[in-house]
């Protein structure tokens, strides 16, 4: 009899988060960008409203410019302006920081900028980024997207494994 | 048993918290009282009954409502913008807006619509805005036509239409904005664009549709304010096809993802027989750039060339005399002397911002520029030794110069005679060299707005701003001052005129009392993010009616002779300071609560002293201090008290000790 009181108590302690909507205050599942040999790439995301979809199409420790990659999300902000912040982290200490335009009124970058709230947006295509090497290590990568409002549009929390 | 009575007790009474917490949870977010109501991502399924009759306002994204009829907004009737973005709606059935005549603006947007009712936009008097982006149309005849006259704009991205052909009975009259983007649109028949002719003065947008074919004459004696063709590959069938047409703006820029086309002076072949005011090109690669590329061009008043991979222009280019503005920012020239200036002699904008190489300014390059009166230069790694007048030399109506985000540039005296009608200049973020004692703005008679923000300033140069009669608004942020302070004689001694004056983020400990006596006609001073204290704000004692930001400085307690400076202005800032809550600031936070009209911030406005009230807002201190005459009552009653009984203790002690005797 005591164990089934228990048992009831728990499961009213526990429900309302396990079956709230939308599974809020939860944590994302961790995806994989991309995976090989040497380098391994996971994400996270870190925008409690929403998850989103992104892959890498080569993935080597010696990369290349002009990535491919594929994204996919729900736009919760219009994005005719759109702005990059990266924060790059080896060993708990940072060692790059730096904020790049992707969408500005006077230079819409790609395709998709301009694109409203409530859109799905799927984008495969290049990044224009330039090749680099990335060294042996463990290293967390915080990339946040947001818009002329500082609206969020995505977070992600990456793990980067190069060996 | 009592166990689990308990048990089932606290069950729920867990249960009945829970429930508590979850419809507060689903609360709408008030903006404006009774008006304006944020309702986003909370999943509802209708419209909660804690909004008011009143709203107008309501932004109703991200919940879910598959099917809205009549009943689903009928209590709302004032509804004059309604965003129902990603709400799942399925079905809009008959009359769904029946009682909604002031509705204005209609978002849809993101919804998988089956079916919407002929009836379904019955009821405004005057629907002006339509978003049915990304809602699964494939053809325009999904749209109910009926009560739209009034439409203003109508946004269709997103969709699966290939024709843009109007239905016959859709009513166009009042359209002016009519968007397309990113649908399947690959080729317009005279019959597309002649459905379109109700509308005057309309801006079309097929970005993201790759244009492939146009019907000879298809556009013809037609106007437009703006055509957008973003993206489309070959920009030749939109020259030809356009041809005969009046069009304000083109944008025919193409982007990062899309497969270059090389665009050479025959793609341009169609723009002779074409009225056009401004072009956008950006990211888009030149074949043969030669004198002639833009000979189709002559009526051309606006060119943008944005991160056109331009290293230099041909010298000798033949019709664009009456190009007005021109930008060719994110290009990669060396020499400023590489755009050929001499080509448009009637320009009054040139936009040269984010060079991708160090950009050398030359000497003379502009010269034969007469009448620009803009030229921005931004973020384009400049270094100059010794600006500018060589560098501008001969603009004598240049207005609005913009250097900001470069390396390093040296100033000698009057750097600026070469442009003499200047009235704004921004070197924000650009690493100034002023050898002392020079003045190098000297002579900008009618110089009105100086930025100087973070440009390394050497700030003891009391001459620095000499020479600016006219000049109202100074922004001095992110500069040091010799030992964080301003004395009495100073840099801003200068400007009299001045107005509004930006000193924040300077790390300034003190200013002096005298320090801005001669600066009688300023209304907005911005002090905020320094180490400054209460006596700072003697130095404003001579300024009544000011914007004052104090904002994020050392401000602990203000003594009262200080508060009268204080009533004298009109709004201060005074949040993010380690306020003191306690009796010896007792006369500043009276003043607090009876000025609080004045105050801007009062959220971030709170006590950092005691520590019992760290973090408490300072309109909600209640302090007693001093005695009140109740406590005066009882105190004397005490010592009455205490008195008596001394004098009897001493009684009987006496009496006591000479008993024995």
């Amino acid at each position: 009899m005591n164990g089934l009181a228990a048992a009831l108590l728990v499961w009213t302690l526990i429900s309302p988060s396990g079956g709230g909507h939308g599974g809020r205050g939860d944590m994302w599942p961790t995806h994989v960008a991309c995976r090989n040999e040497g380098l391994e790439v996971f994400y996270q995301s870190c925008d409690p409203l929403q998850d989103f979809g992104f892959s890498v199409d080569q993935c080597s420790r010696k990369l290349q410019p002009h990535l491919s990659i594929r994204f996919g999300i729900i736009l919760r902000e219009d994005i005719r302006e759109l702005f990059l912040d990266v924060l790059l982290l080896s060993k708990g200490a940072s060692v790059l920081n730096f904020s790049y335009p992707i969408c500005e009124d006077d230079l819409p970058k790609f395709s998709f900028c301009g694109r409203r709230k409530g859109e799905q947006v799927y984008y495969a295509g290049p990044v224009d980024n330039s090749s680099f090497d990335v060294p042996e290590g463990e290293y967390q990568v915080l990339l946040k997207l947001y818009n002329e409002n500082h609206s969020t549009v995505a977070c992600a929390n990456v793990t980067v494994i190069a060996s | 048993m009592a166990s689990l009575i308990i048990c089932c007790f606290l069950v729920v009474l867990f249960s009945a918290c829970h429930e508590v917490s979850s419809t507060s949870d689903q609360l709408c977010i008030e903006k404006e009282a009774n008006k304006t109501y944020n309702c986003e991502n909370l999943g509802l399924s209708e419209i909660p009954e804690t909004l008011p009759n009143t709203t107008e306002f309501l932004e109703f994204s991200f919940n879910f409502l598959p099917t809205i009829q009549n009943t689903t907004f009928s209590r709302l009737i004032d509804l004059t913008f309604l965003d129902l973005t990603r709400c799942q709606i399925n079905w809009i059935h008959d009359d769904t807006f029946q009682s909604h005549h002031q509705l204005s603006t209609l978002i849809l947007t993101g919804n998988p619509l089956i079916f919407m009712a002929e009836t379904a936009f019955n009821g405004p008097k005057s629907l002006k805005h339509l978003f049915l982006i990304q809602t699964g149309i494939s053809s325009l005849e999904f749209i109910p036509p009926h009560n739209l006259e009034n439409l203003e704009s109508l946004h269709l991205g997103s969709n699966h239409i290939s024709s843009i052909k109007l239905p016959n009975d859709f009513p166009a009259g009042n359209l002016k904005v009519l968007d397309f983007q990113n649908n399947a649109i690959h080729y317009f028949s005279r019959e597309d664009v002649n459905s379109l002719k109700q509308a005057t003065n309309l801006s079309l947008n097929f970005n993201g549709n790759d244009i492939k074919g146009i019907e000879p004459g298809a556009f013809s004696s037609q106007f437009f304010q703006s055509l957008n063709f973003g993206g489309t590959r070959d920009l030749s069938v939109i020259f030809s096809g356009l041809r005969n047409s009046t069009i304000q703006s083109l944008w025919l820029g193409t982007f990062e993802d899309i497969d270059n086309q090389y665009l050479s002076s025959a793609t341009f072949q169609g723009l002779c027989d074409t009225s056009v005011e401004s072009i956008n090109l950006q990211k888009h690669h030149f074949s043969d750039f030669s004198s002639t590329t833009f000979r189709c061009f002559a009526q051309l008043q606006n060119l943008d060339l944005t991160a056109t991979h331009l290293q230099e222009l041909p010298s000798g280019i033949e019709g664009m005399n009456s190009l007005k503005k021109l930008v060719l920012n994110v290009n990669k020239f060396d020499q400023l002397c590489q755009i050929n200036a001499a080509n448009f002699p009637s320009l009054t904008h040139l936009y040269v911002k984010g060079n991708m190489k160090k950009l050398h300014l030359g000497t003379g390059c502009l010269e034969k520029l007469e009448n620009l009166q803009k030229l921005d230069l931004s973020h384009s790694g400049i270094e100059a030794s010794d600006c500018c007048n060589l560098q501008l030399k001969n603009l004598p109506r240049l207005q609005s110069l913009n250097l900001s985000y470069n390396e390093l540039i040296g100033f000698q005296r009057e750097a600026f005679q070469a442009c003499p009608q200047l009235e704004i200049l921004d070197l924000s973020f650009t690493h100034l060299h002023v050898s002392a004692p020079q003045s190098p703005f000297q002579n900008l008679h009618h110089l009105k707005i100086l930025n100087l923000s973070h440009s390394f300033l050497d700030t003891s140069n009391q001459l620095l701003l000499a020479g600016l009669p006219d000049l109202r608004h100074l922004n001095l942020q992110g500069n040091r001052f010799q030992d964080g302070s301003i004395p009495k004689n100073n840099l801003l001694q200068t400007v009299g005129s001045l107005e509004i004056l930006v000193l924040s983020s300077s790390d300034l400990l003190s200013i002096d009392q005298q320090a801005f006596h001669s600066l009688d006609k300023m209304s907005h001073v911005d002090l905020s993010h320094n180490n400054l204290t209460s006596n700072s704000i003697d130095a404003l004692s001579h300024l009544k009616g000011i914007y004052l930001n104090l904002a994020a400085n050392a401000i602990g307690i203000i003594s009262p002779h200080l508060l009268s400076i204080l009533s004298q202005q009109s709004t201060i800032n005074l949040s993010h300071n380690p306020l003191d809550c306690t009796c010896s600031n007792i006369h500043f936070l009276t003043w607090y609560k009876e000025n609080l009209q004045k105050l801007e911030d009062l959220e971030e406005t709170v006590c950092a002293n005691p520590p019992s009230l760290q973090g408490v807002q300072l309109s909600d201190v209640r302090l007693s201090c001093g005695i009140t005459p109740v406590g005066i009552l009882f105190l004397t009653v005490f010592f009455l008290l205490v008195s008596i009984l001394l004098i009897f203790a001493i009684k009987f002690f006496l009496r006591w000790k000479y008993q024995h005797i």
